[in-house]
C-alpha cells in the first residue's frame, strides 16, 4: 500500500515538472495554473503514504535513508506550495518540481533497511529533530531556487541579451526579498534542528556533540547560513552575492545529504550502532 | 435576401498621413455619417473606424457590387487633400470572406503599423459602440464585431504577439520591472531637457512612479520640467548629492564630457547598501560612463542597448504572427458558416423538409413490404442513393433562388414554390 502510494506519488511529480516545463517553454497562464495543482495532487498522495506509515508501525517514515530523502521531499514541496499561495511563483516550481522528482524516485534507489528501530531510538525527540532540520534543509533548497533564478535573470540583464524564455522570471528585487525570506525561516529551524538532534544525543549517547562527521557538516552550513544572515542584516548584503552564497550552501547541504554517509561513515543516516 | 459583408477603406499603407487626416471622420458627425452610410440603397447595416491610421466603412449589404460603389463614393464626399492623384488609388475594397478576414486581421493588431500594439482594439470597440447607439448595427455586424473581440483576445492570449515591448520608452519600463518589483515607490532623477528623456519619463510615470527629481544646467529650465512632470527641481551643482535616493537615473543631455563615472557611482552604492540602480544613458554623447554596467546591482542601458532589444522583440512579434494568422483562419471559416446558415430563406427549409419527409415515408413502406429482405448495407446504400437524388433534384432551383434572391421577382418565385409544393404558412 504505502510503496504503491509512493510509486504513485513520484509518477504524479514527474507529471508536474513536465507541466511546469510546458509552462516555461510556451509561457501559456493556463500551465502556470494547472501545474502547482498537479504538485498538489502528488502531495496529498505523498501525504497518505506517510500517514499509511505511520499508521501500520506507528512511527514516522524517517528512520531509514530512502524514508528520510521522501519525507524531505515532502516537506519541500508542502513548503513551495504555501509560497505559491502567496506568491504565485509558477516558475519557481520549475526548480521544486523536477527536484521532487528526482528525489522521490532517488528513495526508491536506496535498498530498504533493518525494518526494526532499536527501542531506545523510539523517543519522539528523533522525529523532532529530523522534521525540524529537515524543515529547514527544505526552506533553504526553495532559497537555492529563487537564487538560481536570480543569477538567471541578472546575467540576463548584465549580457542584454533577453530570450522570451526567461520572461516570467519575477523581479530582481522580489527574487531578492524571497532569498532574505527563506533564510530569515530556514536559519532558526536549522538552529532548532541542531538542538534537538544534540539534547537527543546526549540523552541517549551521553555526550550533546561527538564530532560525528553529520554534526560538522552541520556545524559548517549553519555557520555558512549565519555568515550570510548576518550579512544581509548588518552589512546589507544583496543580491548576487546573497545568490551565490545561498547556492554554495545548499550544495554542501544537499551533497552531505546524498554522498555524506558513503563518505564518512557515521551514525545518522540509519546507522545507530 | 442574402446578404454580403463589404469593407472599403484606406490604411497607413495605402494613402500617406495628409489623405488620412482629411479623409478622417470628426467624431462629432460620426452618428450622422452613420446614418447616411446606411441610407444608402444597398446598405442595410454600417459601422465607420476611423483612427490616424485608417479610415474604413464595414457594412452588411444586400449587393455587394453594388454597396462597394455606393460606400467610394460616400467617402469622395469626405474633404480630400489636392495633389494625392484620386481617392480611388488610396483605397481598398474587401468582400465576402476577404472583408471578414480583414477585421479580424484589423482587430488582431495584425495590420497595425507596429504589430500587436493594443490600442486599435479599444478604438474598434469604440467606433463599434458608437454605431451601435446611432441605430446603424444589426444581426450580422452585431455578430462579426463581437467575434472579431473574441478574435483578438484569443490572439493577445494564444500568441506573444503583444508580450514584448517594442519601443524604446516600453522596453525601458520592461527592464526596470525586471530589476525592481514595483515601481510606485522608486525615485526617478531626470538629468537634461532632451525629448527621449522625457518620454522615457513619462513612460515610468504612466508605469506607477510617483517620485521625480529633475536636474538641468539652468535651473530656470529644470523648474519648468519639474512642473511639466510634476516632479522637484534640483541644482545641477546639487545633483550629485541626491543619486543616493535615486533608483532610476535617466541622463539625457548633450553633454561632450562624462556625467558620471564609475567610481561616484561605486560610492553611492555603498552609502545606498547596494540597493540596485538603473542607470538609462540616452544623451547624445555617453552621459554615463559604460563601466558602470560592470559594478554589483547597477545596470546601465544606453539608446544603442534598448534600441537593440526592442529590435529583438519586433523579430520574436514577427514569429508570432504565422500563429495569430491561423487563429484568424479558424475565426473567419467559423463566421462564414454562421452566415451562411442565415442565408438559407426559410422557404428553401420548409422545401427541404417536404421533400425529406416524403423520401423517409416512402422508404419505410418500401422497407417493410417489398424490400424486407436488404441486408443492413443494402439498407444503407438505399438511404444515401435516395437522399443523393433529393439533393440533385433540390440542387438547381436553391441556387436559381439564392440568385434572385436580390431580385424583385424573389417574391414570385417563393409563392410559386409554396403553391406547388403545398408548403403553406407554418
Amino acid at each position: 500500500m504505502e510503496v504503491t502510494l509512493l510509486k504513485v506519488t513520484v509518477v504524479v511529480y514527474l507529471l508536474a515538472t513536465a507541466s511546469f516545463i510546458v509552462y516555461v517553454v510556451l509561457l501559456k497562464e493556463f500551465f502556470a495554473r494547472l501545474s502547482p495543482l498537479i504538485l498538489l495532487g502528488g502531495f496529498i498522495i505523498h501525504t497518505s503514504a506517510l500517514a499509511v506509515h505511520f499508521i501500520q508501525t506507528g512511527y514516522p517514515a524517517i528512520m531509514q535513508f530512502r524514508e528520510a530523502l521522501s519525507f524531505y521531499t515532502w516537506l519541500m514541496v508542502g513548503i513551495y506550495l504555501l509560497v505559491q499561495l502567496k506568491y504565485r511563483l509558477a516558475v519557481l516550481g520549475c526548480f521544486i518540481g523536477p527536484l521532487a522528482f528526482i528525489m522521490s524516485l532517488a528513495a526508491f534507489a536506496f535498498a530498504a533497511g533493518r525494518e526494526e528501530i532499536p527501542p531506545a531510538l523510539k523517543t519522539y525527540w528523533l522525529p523532532l529533530h529530523v522534521t525540524l532540520a529537515f524543515l529547514g534543509n527544505a526552506v533553504f533548497a526553495l532559497a537555492f531556487g529563487v537564487s538560481l533564478m536570480y543569477l538567471l535573470q541578472e546575467y540576463q540583464l548584465k549580457s542584454k541579451k533577453m530570450p522570451s524564455l526567461y520572461e516570467r522570471f519575477p523581479s530582481l528585487e522580489t527574487l531578492d526579498r524571497l532569498n532574505y525570506l527563506f533564510l530569515v525561516w530556514g536559519f532558526p529551524l536549522m538552529t532548532l534542528g541542531i538542538i534537538t538532534g544534540s539534547m537527543w544525543a546526549g540523552v541517549h549517547w551521553g555526550k550533546y556533540w561527538s564530532w560525528d562527521p553529520r554534526q560538522i557538516s552541520s556545524a559548517v552550513t549553519w555557520l555558512l547560513y549565519g555568515t550570510l544572515l548576518q550579512g544581509r542584516i548588518a552589512a546589507g548584503w544583496h543580491g548576487k552575492k546573497a545568490a551565490v552564497l545561498t547556492i554554495v550552501g545548499f550544495a554542501v547541504v544537499l551533497g552531505y545529504f546524498l554522498w555524506g554517509d558513503y563518505l564518512f561513515p557515521s551514525r545518522h543516516g540509519g546507522r545507530f550502532e | 435576401m442574402q446578404k454580403e459583408i463589404i469593407i472599403v477603406g484606406l490604411n497607413h499603407r495605402t494613402a500617406p498621413v495628409e489623405v488620412r487626416e482629411k479623409v478622417a471622420f470628426e467624431s462629432s458627425l460620426l452618428a450622422d455619417s452613420l446614418k447616411r452610410v446606411c441610407s444608402l440603397p444597398s446598405i442595410q447595416e454600417g459601422v465607420i473606424v476611423s483612427t490616424c491610421n485608417r479610415v474604413e466603412v464595414i457594412v452588411a449589404a444586400s449587393d455587394g457590387e453594388t454597396a462597394a460603389r455606393e460606400l467610394k463614393g460616400f467617402l469622395a464626399e469626405q474633404e480630400y487633400p489636392e495633389g494625392h492623384g484620386g481617392l480611388d488609388s488610396h483605397l481598398y475594397t474587401y468582400t465576402a470572406d476577404a472583408a471578414v478576414r480583414h477585421l479580424f486581421r484589423v482587430a488582431a493588431s495584425l495590420d497595425s503599423m507596429v504589430v500587436g500594439e493594443p490600442q486599435i482594439l479599444g478604438q474598434i470597440k469604440d467606433y463599434y459602440f458608437a454605431a451601435h447607439e446611432a441605430g446603424t448595427v444589426g444581426t450580422i455586424l452585431h455578430r462579426l464585431f463581437h467575434r472579431s473581440f473574441t478574435v483578438a483576445k484569443r490572439v493577445r492570449t494564444e500568441t506573444g504577439i503583444a508580450s514584448r515591448a517594442v519601443s524604446v520608452s516600453s522596453v525601458a519600463v520592461d527592464l526596470a520591472r525586471r530589476i525592481f518589483d514595483r515601481l510606485d515607490d522608486k525615485t526617478v532623477m531626470l538629468i537634461g531637457a532632451g525629448k527621449m528623456g522625457g518620454l522615457v519619463a513619462r513612460h515610468l510615470q504612466g508605469s506607477g512612479v510617483s517620485s521625480l527629481m529633475v536636474t538641468n544646467r539652468t535651473f530656470e529650465r529644470a523648474v519648468e520640467l519639474a512642473a511639466e512632470f510634476r516632479g522637484n527641481p534640483i541644482r545641477f551643482e546639487d545633483y550629485p548629492r541626491y543619486l543616493t535616493l535615486a533608483d532610476l537615473i535617466i541622463g539625457c543631455t548633450s553633454a561632450p564630457e562624462m556625467l558620471l563615472e564609475r567610481d561616484s557611482v561605486e560610492r553611492v552604492l555603498r552609502e545606498r547598501k547596494r540597493k540596485a540602480m538603473f542607470f538609462i544613458d540616452l544623451g547624445d554623447r555617453r552621459n554615463f560612463d559604460p563601466r558602470i554596467h560592470e559594478l554589483d546591482n547597477a545596470y546601465l542601458y544606453n539608446l544603442d542597448d534598448l534600441e537593440g532589444v526592442a529590435r529583438e522583440n519586433l523579430k520574436g512579434r514577427k514569429a508570432e504572427v504565422h500563429k495569430a494568422e491561423e487563429i484568424v483562419g479558424e475565426e473567419v471559416t467559423a463566421f462564414l458558416r454562421w452566415l451562411e446558415s442565415l442565408d438559407q430563406v426559410p422557404t428553401i427549409i420548409a422545401l427541404r423538409q417536404r421533400l425529406e419527409e416524403i423520401r423517409k415515408r416512402e422508404m419505410e413502406k418500401s422497407l417493410g413490404t417489398g424490400l424486407k429482405e436488404l441486408s443492413e448495407r443494402q439498407r444503407e446504400a438505399l438511404e444515401d442513393m435516395t437522399a443523393a437524388m433529393i439533393n440533385k433534384i433540390l440542387h438547381a432551383p436553391i441556387t436559381h433562388l439564392k440568385r434572385q434572391g436580390r431580385d424583385e421577382d424573389e417574391a414570385v418565385y417563393i409563392e410559386a414554390l409554396k403553391k406547388l409544393f403545398d408548403l403553406g404558412e407554418k
